[in-house]
């Protein structure tokens, strides 16, 4: 199988990689990977260039592309909102996969700001049957907090480091370019809006965002029995980062990865490449 | 959408079509050609942006530009610990074959920052370039190969990072986010540059506390230029941060046009 280059979307702007299995059948969904931050479609440390391999090897026809702005991609021209204009630029990666591997619906996968995307396009568009969130939402919890200071207030070395680190962290800080996360009520009603339409969830949380997520159990503390829902699966790697820079940690996400979707969204017989 | 997107076009070249390259066409019949030559490892991640940009402000003067990934890198075929040095070298020649037929000039000269610097001087006899901009270039390999394992073995331990620290066969055979091979250590730790091939002018942006290793290298200090403000490369705290620099953008875009 070869990877194919695509300019294409609906002002020509958007710039994309396919992987076509040789066999793809129309029942077997296509997955769409979505920028995280500003690093284009190729992801931080490469994960996006091994993610849509491995997975074109399972047989899934796959589509890593830059949004609007981002990597080699330009703007549209048109006066959208941030919110429409990732909606219209996945329509528009759904259509070139659909014409390429006439598959007719669409896993989305996103890390940080890219689960952000995946969520607001999972949210509105039919052709979306499941999605994969890395680092996606989640909010402090009283249970986070109890983890988070408890132990420290009990550990006296690190009352002694404390200053002498704010000292040395004064003036150091780099511009951050952030998105305002949802409301906590609206992420909850947003999902159960997704697992009402028959949408298949993947949640996996690293330790990277330990600075207001640091267990497994914190899932349900931020989403409540959704979590529970048959078609919800969650996982915590506690040891890796937010990005998956060593090579170990971004084996064992893919390998996760690739079960939800073997056991969620199995290839058609023969469709392997 | 702008004429300019329309004219960037992205594809696969070269034997086997295995590798991602990136022809940005000049609007009106091209004088001159570069051929971007990507650093490697997180250094290609952190300049793709300005890379970009460069190649965007050498279009607006008339030039032809190619930009693309070496085997084992990017969007191109292969894994990350297939990166091998000599076919980085050969990659360069293919791609800069390819910008010669894309663009009908026979003229091509080259830009590189870090090791892609490296490997544009490394290159120049086999890809025939006309000159070489070289970006803070390495040129002592094993100090490089040195830096960047203290780099990862610190890396293990950053608490900024991880909520533990990690094992050292977690961190082994990799440096800041990609496998390697024990054949492209050796590669790097053997490089050593002494007179360019090319007519070369190298832009240092180092970093005041880090060494130079110029001397030796170029024959002519004016073929020497000091950029500001320094480029923090080696910087562990900005590791995934992206390298801008428009001092750069305008050294080689007037360097480009000035060169016969």
């Amino acid at each position: 199988m070869q990877e194919q280059a695509f300019r294409f979307g609906r002002a020509r702007h958007l710039v994309g990689i396919a992987g076509l299995p040789s066999s793809a059948a129309r029942e077997t969904v296509g997955v769409i990977v979505l920028n995280a931050g500003l690093v284009h479609r190729i992801g931080p440390f490469r994960l996006h260039v091994e993610m849509t391999r491995r997975l074109n090897a399972q047989g899934y026809p796959t589509l890593r592309f830059d949004l609007s702005t981002i990597g080699d991609s330009a703007a549209s021209g048109e006066s959208h909102t941030r919110h429409q204009q990732i909606c219209a630029d996945v329509a528009d990666a759904m259509k070139l996969l659909g014409e390429q591997a006439a598959c007719q619906r669409f896993v989305l996968i996103g890390l940080c700001s890219g689960s952000q995307s995946a969520h607001m396009v999972a949210c509105s568009d039919a052709r979306v049957a499941g999605a994969v969130f890395l680092d996606g939402y989640a909010y402090r919890t009283l249970g986070y907090h109890l983890r988070y200071y408890v132990p420290r207030l009990l550990d006296v070395k690190r009352w002694l480091g404390v200053f002498s680190r704010r000292r040395a962290q004064q003036g150091s800080g780099e511009p951050a370019f952030t998105v305002a996360p949802l409301p906590q009520a609206v992420v909850r009603a947003d999902l159960a809006g997704m697992l009402e339409r028959g949408l298949k969830l993947c949640l996996i949380y690293s330790g990277g965002i330990s600075r207001y997520f640091n267990h497994a159990r914190q899932f349900r503390e931020c989403f409540g029995g959704l979590v529970r829902h048959p078609d919800v699966f969650t996982r915590f790697f506690k040891e890796a980062d937010h990005t998956y820079i060593l090579t170990g940690d971004r084996n064992r996400l893919l390998e996760q990865i690739e079960r939800w979707l073997a056991q969620n969204f199995p290839v058609t017989a023969g469709a392997s490449s | 959408m702008s004429a300019r997107g329309e004219a960037e076009l992205p594809f696969y070249f070269g034997p086997e079509r295995a590798l991602f390259g990136l022809f940005h066409a000049a609007g009106t019949p091209a004088r001159k050609a570069v051929l971007l030559c990507p650093p490697l490892g997180q250094d290609q991640i952190r300049c793709h942006r300005l890379y970009r940009q460069l190649a965007q402000a050498l279009v607006a003067d008339g030039v032809a530009v190619l930009r693309f990934d070496y085997y084992g890198t990017g969007d191109s075929a292969g894994d990350s610990a297939e990166v091998d040095w000599e076919r980085c070298l050969a990659d360069v020649a293919t791609a800069a074959a390819e910008l010669r037929a894309r663009s009908g000039i026979d003229q091509v000269f080259a830009f590189g920052a870090r090791l892609g610097a490296s490997i544009a001087l490394a290159s120049a006899a086999q890809a025939r370039f006309a000159g070489v901009v070289a970006w803070d270039p390495v040129l002592d390999g094993r100090a490089y190969v040195e830096q960047l394992d203290a780099l990862q073995l610190a890396l293990r331990i950053d608490r900024a990072r991880f909520m533990q620290p990690r094992k050292e066969t977690d961190v082994a055979a990799q440096w800041l986010g990609f496998a390697i091979s024990d054949s492209l250590r050796q590669q790097i730790a053997g490089l050593h540059f002494k007179r360019p091939a090319a007519p070369t002018l190298l832009l240092e942006s180092l970093p005041p506390d880090r060494p130079r290793a110029w001397n030796g290298f170029v024959v002519d200090a004016a073929t020497i230029r000091s950029l500001q403000p320094p480029t923090p490369w080696d910087d562990p705290r900005r590791l995934e941060v992206a390298i801008l620099s428009h001092p750069l953008i305008q050294a080689v875009t007037q360097h480009v046009r000035e060169v016969a």
